[in-house]
Order: structure tokens, then C-alpha cells, then sequence
């Protein structure tokens, strides 16, 4: 399989999100109040949550904007990659054809056109409605795996890097077994013992992504963990739940992002590798994948139907890895390339 | 038994009714060290070791020291940040090891830490709302615009104002991050404050803002501080009471202007030695014997009296005899040492007087 | 440092014990038996035949007596008979290895090669039309999926040269031309994506030592530039790069499986996807052991061979 990236060895960790992204108030101490003069309270004035809260969309706003302009490319295949997203929803109606129907009779193999723009596959399915289709089971594959395993993935790092001990040592040899094997080949014995579908598929590939979130997250805890604030909240009486989800999550949340966007293009790779070899989505479910393995056999006469859902794959892939790396230049701006 | 800590006049303000805030008994914390495959345990670092004192209402008690003395440690022991080895820490009359996760939290309340770095101490991910704030939040004491009400006060408390409710810590200079942690403290009104180095880390003109922010909440408040510092013209201005800590315990307890004036133990004479001393006339006059050598490590404090291989007064005798902390006539505390207490070294002042010094000349060490 | 490696191989050991133990379980718990797949390849399925079947495979014995059998064989280097081809799966592999481990050491040839110096060029012309070049590529390289590589090159070779890889495996000891084409293009599409992660961290990795102050230290000294642009640069920008290699390597085995299929070549990831399909357990361990050694086992050569290019690491 192909794996994009690296995601373990290069994600901003250790000091990235805790260094002040904005320098100009430790050089001049008394200034840092120019940031957002114009809603501004004065002084001894009253604030009400509401205002508060204001402050932390503020400081998104902020960082988004500095997102477009440092990085642009990043910027705009984070809009492709929204378009996908739309594409995907909207299936049923950019699709020109029934991505299934057999038309009788059928034009076998016709080259593009102005009715089928992408041409028409072997058994004369329309190439561009299943492409769009294709979109929608990539999509939701990709989506649910790292929803799923983000969130797994996170909390079982978190949890086992604050607790330490016994529990850490048992997660932490499990997450070294999966991480040992060959993504794909795992992917494999997974989804082929569990037969194809796309929830068995999902579940394969989440099964094999929780460990390195859980693997990120429990460094960057490990860290958070040995910091003054934690030690802070705990003499303050916090409870480990508290210190987890409001002093763990948000401070290692950065490299986990970076994370879910590089593990999002694999992940389509994943699904689409799974479906190439008939263990991925189903025979009946369009998919990106199954479209190349079913007509590598007629590519030298009809390049067509390998090069369109060829290309759609690639470039979902090239979206998330853009949008990827600007996020993790954006988030960690040590790292320049 | 009789302890120290039960005598509760050693304090210039003691013989409060309701008894000392804290009190601290024969407190020992070692760490084990690991090593190899089977990570095995190889020895100890006796981070502190048999430390007793006391602290009352109102008062500040000052504990001085080398770095890797202890004096953190002996800090977060004191409020079960971690546990304790052996030895009691008492809290207003309650034994800290006897009450359980839940209570624990909510004694919490009622003593807290202001930490020495005030960039890592504040988490960089809160609005300086959120960080005054938790402790209020966290033992439900007030929520929502009450809450926000009570963070303004505090902030204007320590000199920051409602305007800093929205900003985060690295927004603020450091002495500003300080006040915001000085705040934090305060705000689920405690009655004991441990100052880990909270100045140390601050420019001096900012220190002399922030300890006399400290001092008068004090007077405002009735808090009393434990403050932990090796910085002994922060300790002659802040604190009533002085432990002078080496090697894990501690060598000599008194007032501070005593202590001063008039040091005993021949590690807290060279520790204030090393005070720049700005009277000249004053300079001229005072002996200085400065500290030689590195302090050992505490994995393997030296025999006898740990201060021995360093000591410009130590005599054979102190390499085999361990001292223990006694009282002094003039209400203090000191560990035993040939020079004022012979007898327990099997000496005689005569004798002592005429034995060999073991430092003489030489770098310190063997 | 011999204890941190004895360290490193005891995880690694307990990892793959850990590892064929989750197997051997999960797969003995799953729907859709060996016995009945073989029956109904051969025509008849009855219960008379499938528990017959089961007693000559071993299969009725209970799970644990079974798992304890066969771990006794691993240990002694047995790992058992394939239940399809009814004969050691060590031979199999033996025979399929070469073939694996060719396209595999190809792989890395490409990848290493072809990544380190398109890295070092853009490094040297950075900012120009080159780098931008080169970079472009980079991403595309590592967007676009191995397989559909393999089918894109396929099928341009056909159209475009009207040329074909010859059908029947050869080994190279066989015939080394014949050899050498068949595996060109699995190669090439399986070390262009390691290439251009390996592109990129060059490029990053020597920017960073170029811009650093012993670099320009020696060429205060006046070494040339070619000199330092491939002694002193590229030496310390080969840790990061090693590291790579070693992560990329799982990402490698794991292409072969794809790759060996689209391009009908005998290796041990055509075998472990014919094992998956027919449920063939003894040779989905074997090849999860296999996968799981040879990757642990690189990681751990990489890490030692940290130690030898930097003398500080050897300590920790």
C-alpha cells in the first residue's frame, strides 16, 4: 500500500503548541492588549462569560486567518477538500447516470462524451456517475475511520499516559503489536476474516489507526503530565477526568489534528487498496478502488476507465496531504520545509 | 513523643488558640532508583529525610537551601502532591494521610502552591478566566457570572485587571504570569499558600512587587506561607521563621533575625556567607567561609554528619557521629555540632578545640 | 547499549507472541471455515465429510490444545502445514521468499536512490524552478497510490512502446534479463512513494544543516562547496532519512501483497492473500510472523545503526 506520509516521527510535539504563536507580547510586556482593541472592555469594567468566551473565537479567527495567508496552497486544497465532501453528499445529484444501471443495450467500454463524461466501463455503467458515487463510499469509509479512531485513539493514549502503571505498560505493548504488522496486510486478515462490507471495513482500518493516535496522544500527555500546570490543577483538586479532558485534550490536541488529516488520505488509500483486492466495500457499493481492480484487465483498450477513478483517488489523497502538512507547518512553524 | 513541631512558642506569633496551620513530623520521601532490565531497584535518593516543622496561622516560614536539598520536594510532599515515604503532615489538626482521594481534593481548597516558573505553571491553553477560575470551578464555588465576578476581584487583587479575562498566558510578561498564578491561589481563599521560588524566577524590581503583593495579603488575609527559596535576602524580607535544609533534613530552625545575626551551624554560616553583603564596613568585618565543592549526592549522603566533607569545622569525629536536631537554649533549633554540643561527639570542648581539622587547606571532599 | 538492544529484541519478541496469539484466536473465532471452503471447491459439502476433514487437519481438537501445538512448533521452527497445499508452510515460504525480499531490497534501491538525490538537488537549488519541480513531484509521488502507479505504467508501456513483461516468473539466477523486466515496474511503483517522503526529509533535513553554524564554520574554513554540500551536510542528515527507511519499510511489505498480485509475480504477499481468501491459518501466521519479524527487525538495525553515525545516542 502507499503510504503518503510518515505519521508518527514528524508531527509537531514536545513544545509546538506551547510556544506563543504570537512573540509580539513577550517583547514588549505591557502591549499584549493591542490585539483586539476594538471590542476592547475598559478598565474596572465588568465582563460576562458571553465576552469571555469571545476572546477564544477571537483567537481561532486569528489563527485561521494567519492559516490562509502563510499557507495558501494548504488553504485552497483544504477547499478541494470541502468540495469532495460536497460531492460526495450531493451524489444523487451531480451524478448523470444511475451508477449501477446497465443500459440496454449496453454501450460497452464507450469512450468519453458529452453523455458520459468519463466514458463507460465494461459493462457500460456510466464512469463518471460511479466516480461521484465512488466519492460517497471513500468519504464515509475515511470519515468514520478517523472520527473513530481519533477519538479512540486519544482518549485510550491520554488516559494510559496520565495513569501510567500497569494499564499504560498493557496498552502500550498491544499498541506496539499493531503497529508491528504491515498496515495493508493487517487491513487484510481483519476485513477478510470479517467479510465485506463497508462498517467491517471501517472497523478494520480503525482497529488499525487507534494505536498511533493512541500513540501520539500518550507522548504528548506524558509530557503535559510532568508540567507545573497539571501539578497546578491536581493541588487545586482536580480530578483525573478533569485533568484529561481540560488541561490534557486541549494541549494535545495540535499534533492530533495533524494526525487526523495525514491518517484521512491513508485512510482512502486503505479503503481503496482493500477494495482493489475484493475485501473492501461490497460488490455493489461504487468504489474507487474495485473500479481500478475490475478494469485493469481492459486498461490498454479503455485508459478511461482506469485513469478517472485513478485520478479521483489521487487527488483526494493530494488534498488531505497538502492540507496535512500546511496544518502541521501552521501548527508547529519549527518545522520549515 | 516529643517533637518539634509540638512546641508551638518557637514561632514569634505562636500560641495561637486554634493551634499551628500545619504541622510536619519526622517527613521522609526517598525515590527509588531503577535501573537495568528488570528495572530493579538499586538504591534511594532520600530526596527529605526525617524533616519536622511547624507553621502558624499568619506566619511565614522560610525554607532555605542548596538546590537539590529537598526543599521542593518537601513542598509537594507537604501537600500530598506526592506521597509521603513516612511521616505525618498534619493540616489544621487533620493527619493528610488519613483522609481519602476525596477528601484530599476537597482540603485542596483550603491550601495551595504558587509554583517558581510562570510560563510552565499556567496552562497555555486557558484564558486567564479559566486559570483563576478552576479552583472555584473545581469545588463549586461559584459558576458563570458570579464566578467571573470573583476572577475580576482577584485580578484586580494582585494588580491585573478585567481586561486580562480574556487573555491568554502568553499574552502576559512573566511578572504578570506570576500575578495570575498568585491569583489562582488565592481564590478558594486558602489558608496556607507554598511558595515554590514563586520570585526566583522574576527580575528583582518584579520580585519586590510580587513579595509585597504576598505580604499584604497576608496582613489582609491571615494566610500563612510556607515559602521555599534559596534566595536569602527574599527570606530575611518575607519570613518570620528560617529552616535551613542540606542534603534532605534540616540543619537549623530559628527567627529569622536570629538566624541572621547570629548563625550556628556551620552550614547555615557558610550558606550566608555567600550573601553579597553591601555595607562595606560590614563586609570588611565578617569572616567569610564560603561553601567548597558540590553538594554529595543524596543517593549516597556522606557518614556521620552529611555536612562533613564540606564543613571548614569538622573534626574526625564527624565523619562517624550522625547529629540529630536539637533545641537550643535561645528557642531554636539546631543539629548537633562539636563546635556548641562536643559531648555527643564523644568530645570535650577542650578536645575539639584541639583535634585536626578534617577540610583544612585542602578542597573540599576526600 | 548491547543491553538496550537485548531490550529492544525481548519487546519485539513479546510483540509478536502477543501478536500470533491474537490471530490464532480471532481467526479460529470468525465465520467461514477452511474445511467447508475445501469441500465446496471439491464439490460436497456433507457433515460426514467436513468432520472427517476436521480430524485429518487437527481441527476438532479444542482451540487451546491446538494453540499450544502449534506454539510448541514455532518455537522449534515448525510452523506448521498449510491446510490447502497440505505441506509445510516454512517450504513455502523458502520458495517465496527470494521472490518478496527481491522486489522488497528493488524497492529500497529505487527509493534510497532516487529520493536522496532529488532531495539534495532541490536542497542546493533551493527557491529555484527545479526545487519547485522537484517538490511538486515529491507530493505527487506520495499522493498517488502504488497500484494505480503500477496500472498507469502498464498500460502506458502497452499503448505507448506496445511493450509487455514477459508472462512466466523467472528467477534471476534463471535468467536475469527476463528476471529484471518482470520486476522493473512493481519496483519502480512500489519505491516511488517511499522516494518521495525520502525526497522531502533530504531536502528538509539538509536545509536545516546547511543553515546551521558548524556548516558554516567549515566553509569559513574554505572547503568547497560540493564538499560540504556531501560530506558534512548529507552525513548528518542521514539519521532522520534511516528512521524513514525503517517506518516506510511496514508500508513496503505491506505493497508487495498488491503489487505481487497485479503482476502475477509468486512472493510471500501473493501467498498470504490466497491464504486470507481460503482461510488458510497456519499460513496467515506464518506470514503475520514473517511481516511482523522482518519489520520489528529493521526498526531495531535502524536504531543500532543510529548508535554507530551518532556517538551521542549510544548512551540513552
Amino acid at each position: 500500500m502507499n503510504t503518503p506520509t510518515t505519521p508518527t516521527d514528524d508531527l509537531p510535539s514536545g513544545s509546538g503548541p506551547d510556544r506563543p504563536p504570537d512573540t509580539a507580547a513577550d517583547r514588549s510586556p505591557a502591549g499584549g492588549s493591542t490585539i483586539t482593541e476594538a471590542t476592547e472592555p475598559g478598565d474596572g469594567e465588568r465582563q460576562t462569560p458571553e465576552q469571555v468566551a469571545l476572546g477564544r473565537r477571537q483567537r481561532f479567527a486569528e489563527s485561521f486567518r494567519q492559516f490562509r495567508s502563510d499557507h495558501l496552497m494548504g488553504f485552497l486544497f483544504g477547499i478541494v477538500i470541502l468540495l469532495l465532501l460536497l460531492v460526495a453528499i450531493a451524489a444523487p445529484i451531480i451524478a448523470t447516470h444511475d451508477p449501477s444501471a446497465i443500459p440496454r443495450p449496453p454501450q460497452k467500454l464507450a469512450p468519453p462524451s458529452t453523455d458520459h463524461f468519463f466514458g463507460t466501463d465494461q459493462l457500460g455503467r456510466d464512469i463518471f456517475s460511479r466516480v461521484v458515487y465512488g466519492a460517497r463510499t471513500s468519504l464515509i469509509v475515511a470519515t468514520a475511520t478517523v472520527i473513530i479512531s481519533t477519538i479512540l485513539g486519544t482518549l485510550l493514549g491520554a488516559v494510559s499516559g496520565y495513569l501510567g502503571g500497569w494499564v499504560d505498560l498493557v496498552i502500550q505493548r498491544i499498541v506496539d503489536a499493531v503497529l508491528s504488522i504491515p498496515v495493508l496486510i493487517l487491513a487484510l486478515f481483519i476485513a477478510s476474516l470479517l467479510g465485506a462490507s463497508i462498517t467491517n471495513v471501517v472497523l478494520a482500518l480503525s482497529i488499525i489507526y487507534i494505536p498511533r493516535f493512541s500513540r501520539i496522544a500518550r507522548g504528548e500527555m506524558l509530557r503535559i503530565r510532568s508540567a507545573e500546570y497539571v501539578t497546578a490543577a491536581e493541588a487545586l483538586g482536580a480530578k483525573p477526568s478533569r485533568i484529561i479532558f481540560k488541561h490534557g485534550v486541549p494541549n494535545l490536541v495540535a499534533p492530533i489534528i495533524v494526525l487526523a488529516s495525514l491518517t484521512f488520505g491513508q485512510a482512502i488509500v486503505a479503503e481503496a487498496a482493500l477494495s482493489f483486492l475484493g475485501v473492501g466495500a461490497p460488490i455493489t457499493e461504487p468504489s474507487w478502488g474495485r473500479m481500478l481492480s475490475t478494469s485493469r484487465e481492459f486498461m490498454t483498450v479503455a485508459w478511461w476507465s482506469v485513469v478517472f477513478p485513478g485520478a479521483a483517488l489521487s487527488l483526494g489523497v493530494l488534498a488531505f496531504n497538502l492540507f496535512g502538512d500546511a496544518l502541521r507547518d501552521h501548527l508547529d512553524p519549527k518545522l520549515v520545509r | 513523643m516529643t517533637t518539634v513541631a509540638e512546641q508551638p512558642d518557637a514561632g514569634p506569633t505562636g500560641g495561637t488558640v486554634d493551634g499551628p496551620v500545619l504541622e510536619v513530623e519526622h517527613l521522609t520521601k526517598h525515590f527509588p532508583i531503577r535501573t537495568g532490565l528488570l528495572q530493579r531497584t538499586v538504591g534511594h535518593v532520600r530526596a527529605v529525610d526525617d524533616v519536622s516543622f511547624h507553621i502558624d496561622r499568619g506566619e511565614t516560614l522560610a525554607l532555605v537551601g542548596e538546590s537539590g536539598c529537598g526543599k521542593t520536594t518537601t513542598g509537594r510532599v507537604v501537600l500530598r502532591l506526592i506521597d509521603p515515604t513516612s511521616g505525618t503532615v498534619r493540616f489544621d489538626g487533620q493527619d493528610l494521610a488519613e483522609v481519602d482521594a476525596d477528601e484530599l481534593r476537597g482540603l485542596r481548597q483550603r491550601m495551595q502552591i504558587i509554583f517558581q516558573d510562570p510560563y510552565s505553571s499556567l496552562d497555555p491553553r486557558m484564558s486567564t478566566a479559566d486559570i483563576v477560575g478552576e479552583g472555584l470551578a473545581i469545588h463549586g464555588m461559584a459558576s458563570g457570572q458570579a464566578q467571573l465576578d470573583r476572577v475580576t476581584d482577584l485580578l484586580e487583587k494582585v494588580g491585573l485587571s478585567a481586561r486580562d479575562l480574556r487573555k491568554f498566558p502568553h499574552q502576559f510578561s512573566g511578572g504578570q504570569r506570576q500575578r495570575i498564578g498568585v491569583a489562582r491561589a488565592l481564590a478558594t481563599n486558602p489558608e496556607l499558600i507554598i511558595c515554590d521560588e514563586a520570585v526566583s524566577a522574576l527580575d528583582v524590581s518584579v520580585q519586590a512587587q510580587v513579595l509585597n503583593l504576598l505580604k499584604d495579603l497576608q496582613t489582609e488575609l491571615g494566610i500563612s506561607y510556607l515559602f521555599i527559596t534559596h534566595d536569602l535576602n527574599v527570606v530575611r524580607y518575607i519570613a518570620d521563621r528560617v529552616a535551613v535544609m542540606y542534603l534532605g533534613q534540616i540543619v537549623e530552625l530559628a527567627e529569622t533575625e536570629q538566624l541572621f545575626t547570629d548563625p550556628r551551624h556551620p552550614y547555615t554560616r557558610s550558606l550566608l556567607s555567600s550573601v553579597p553583603i553591601i555595607d562595606p564596613e560590614l563586609a570588611r568585618a565578617t569572616v567569610r567561609t564560603p561553601l567548597e565543592g558540590d553538594v554529595p549526592s543524596p543517593s549516597s549522603p556522606p557518614s556521620g554528619c552529611r555536612f562533613h566533607n564540606r564543613c571548614p569545622q569538622a573534626v574526625e569525629r564527624c565523619r562517624h557521629y550522625a547529629p540529630v536536631l536539637v533545641d537550643l537554649n535561645d528557642g531554636r533549633q539546631a543539629r548537633e555540632c562539636p563546635e556548641y554540643r562536643p559531648e555527643p561527639f564523644g568530645l570535650t570542648a577542650q578536645s575539639y578545640r584541639e583535634s585536626e581539622l578534617l577540610n583544612q587547606g585542602t578542597e573540599a571532599g576526600e | 547499549m548491547i543491553e538496550y538492544v537485548v531490550r529492544r529484541i525481548l519487546s519485539g519478541l513479546i510483540v509478536l507472541f502477543l501478536l500470533s496469539t491474537f490471530l490464532f484466536f480471532v481467526m479460529r473465532a470468525v465465520p467461514g471455515d477452511v474445511v467447508r471452503l475445501q469441500l465446496a471447491d471439491a464439490g460436497s459439502v456433507t457433515d460426514e465429510r467436513m468432520a472427517e476433514m476436521e480430524a485429518e487437519l487437527g481441527l476438532d481438537r479444542p482451540a487451546l490444545a491446538q494453540y499450544a501445538s502449534w506454539l510448541g512448533g514455532v518455537v522449534r521452527g515448525d510452523l506448521g502445514d498449510s491446510l490447502w497445499e497440505r505441506r509445510p508452510v516454512t517450504e513455502m515460504i523458502i520458495e517465496r521468499f527470494p521472490v518478496t525480499f527481491e522486489l522488497a531490497f528493488l524497492s529500497i534501491v529505487v527509493a534510497v536512490g532516487l529520493g536522496i538525490v532529488t532531495g539534495v538537488a532541490s536542497a542546493i537549488r533551493r527557491g529555484t524552478v527545479t526545487d519547485d519541480g522537484l517538490r511538486v513531484a515529491s507530493v505527487l509521488g506520495l499522493s498517488v497510490p502504488n497500484f494505480f502507479l503500477a496500472l498507469l505504467m502498464i498500460t502506458s508501456a502497452s499503448v505507448w512502446f506496445n511493450w509487455v513483461a514477459p508472462l512466466s516468473y523467472r528467477r534471476p539466477w534463471d535468467d536475469l534479463g527476463v528476471n529484471l523486466q518482470q520486476m522493473a515496474m512493481p519496483a519502480i511503483a512500489l519505491g516511488v512513494s517511499v522516494a518521495a517522503a525520502i525526497a522531502r526529509l533530504t531536502r528538509s533535513s539538509m536545509l536545516e544543516v546547511l543553515g546551521s553554524d558548524y556548516i558554516r564554520t567549515v566553509r569559513a574554513k574554505g572547503a568547497s562547496s560540493r564538499l560540504v554540500n556531501y560530506k558534512h551536510a548529507l552525513r548528518n542528515s542521514l539519521i532522520p532519512i534511516l528512521t524513514l527507511i525503517g517506518l516506510q519499510f511496514g508500508a513496503l511489505l505491506g505493497g508487495t501483497v498488491i503489487l505481487e498480485s497485479i503482476f502475477g509475480l509468486p512472493g510471500v504477499g501473493s501467498m498470504i492473500f490466497r491464504a486470507v481468501e481460503q482461510r488458510d491459518y497456519p499460513v496467515i501466521q506464518a506470514g503475520a510472523i514473517l511481516y511482523g519479524t522482518i519489520f520489528v527487525a529493521v526498526n531495531i538495525a535502524v536504531d543500532i545503526t543510529y548508535g554507530l553515525i551518532d556517538p551521542r545516542i549510544r548512551r540513552s
